[in-house]
């Protein structure tokens, strides 16, 4: 099992830099889970609390949204989750 | 019809195979609104007055600052002070007389918002925070104008195009407010996502194109990479779904 996390550009300096985590679970959240395990750091950065996403992060399985209940939502072996913060700038 | 100077003017992009003379006549009799005339609504109003788009009307409550000239190209060193549309509106009338550009100093608010937007065929979110896009975005479903949605922030920037009744909005993905942050930017991000949304106004008025709908358009300048992700219109979205408000 074997799932890419792609790190967004604001959360990179909690996982020492990298673009890119390998994580495994069944779901969305296992999958986040494994990388907060890997870099805790990352709990923070994309939880309010135990098992609520910040409002400001959106996650993409395989380049499509997950909303709504993104930690929910099934994953297979090879699947590419996207970690993305909204932006409100202009 | 197009005058003589106008066909000479537009010449180049008259060429292009589905723009041609009736494309330029449907920008010059398009109304569009730009909701913000900072580091988005300059790139947007330049190219959109550029093109040749009948009426432009820019809203802006803001005045120029030092602060803003890294990015705000349309605002120079001589307008700190001056009221944005002031200054948007002088720079925008020198680069092209012919469009007509209504200035209004307004907070664009819930009250105020359905009066602003008023024969308007297309609203360009050029502003920099959420709450008044989310308004916007709600007077563009319930007044069925397609709505043309950027953001930036640093090196990075989105864009979306909403086609009410249609596509995803920018309501569908919601899971609640967001704090307000002052936000760093460096001028080229704005540039580029700007860019893009004037683009989609000139491809949605013409016709021509796939537009960005149902799909969100990532840049990152850092890595020089766009990326694309599908959205779906959210059934029970409170903006544009089954949670709308009726009134």
């Amino acid at each position: 099992m074997d799932v890419r996390i792609h790190i967004h550009t604001t959360h990179r300096p909690f996982t020492n830099g990298l673009e890119v985590v390998s994580a495994e679970g069944n779901t969305v959240g296992e999958c986040l889970n494994h990388l907060v395990k890997q870099f805790p750091e990352m709990e923070k950065a994309l939880f309010a609390k135990k098992d609520k996403l910040l409002n400001t992060v959106e996650i993409y399985v395989n380049h499509a949204s997950a909303y709504p209940n993104e930690l929910a939502k099934p994953i297979k072996d090879g699947d590419e989750i996207h970690l993305v913060v909204m932006l409100a700038g202009g | 019809m197009l005058t003589p100077g106008e066909r000479e003017r537009y010449d180049r992009q008259i060429m292009i195979g589905g723009i041609g003379q009736k494309g330029q006549e449907k920008l010059k009799r398009s109304r569009v609104v730009i909701a913000g005339t900072g580091g988005l609504g300059s790139p947007i109003s330049i190219y959109l007055t550029a093109a040749g788009i009948g009426m432009i009307r820019i809203i802006d409550h803001d005045q120029v600052a030092l602060s803003n000239l890294n990015r705000q190209i349309i605002h120079w060193e001589e307008d700190i002070g001056k009221r944005k549309v002031d200054s948007a509106r002088t720079k925008l009338k020198h680069l092209n007389s012919s469009v007509e550009i209504e200035a209004i100093a307004e907070t664009i608010t819930e009250d105020n918002v359905s009066r602003l937007m008023d024969g308007c065929e297309v609203i360009v979110d050029a502003m920099d925070n959420l709450p008044t896009r989310y308004i916007l975005n709600r007077c563009a479903i319930e007044k069925n104008i397609p709505f043309f949605h950027g953001a930036v922030n640093g090196f990075e920037g989105r864009v979306m195009t909403i086609i009410p009744g249609e596509t995803a909005c920018l309501r569908c993905m919601y899971r609640g407010p967001v704090p307000q942050e002052k936000f760093p930017v460096i001028g080229v991000a704005p540039a580029v996502i700007g860019s893009i949304q004037a683009t989609e106004v000139i491809k949605y008025l013409v016709g021509i194109g796939k537009l960005l709908t149902n799909r969100l358009l990532f840049y990152d300048g850092l890595r020089a990479a766009f990326s694309e992700f599908t959205v779906n219109k959210n059934p029970d979205c409170d903006h544009c779904g089954s949670r709308a408000r009726k009134d």
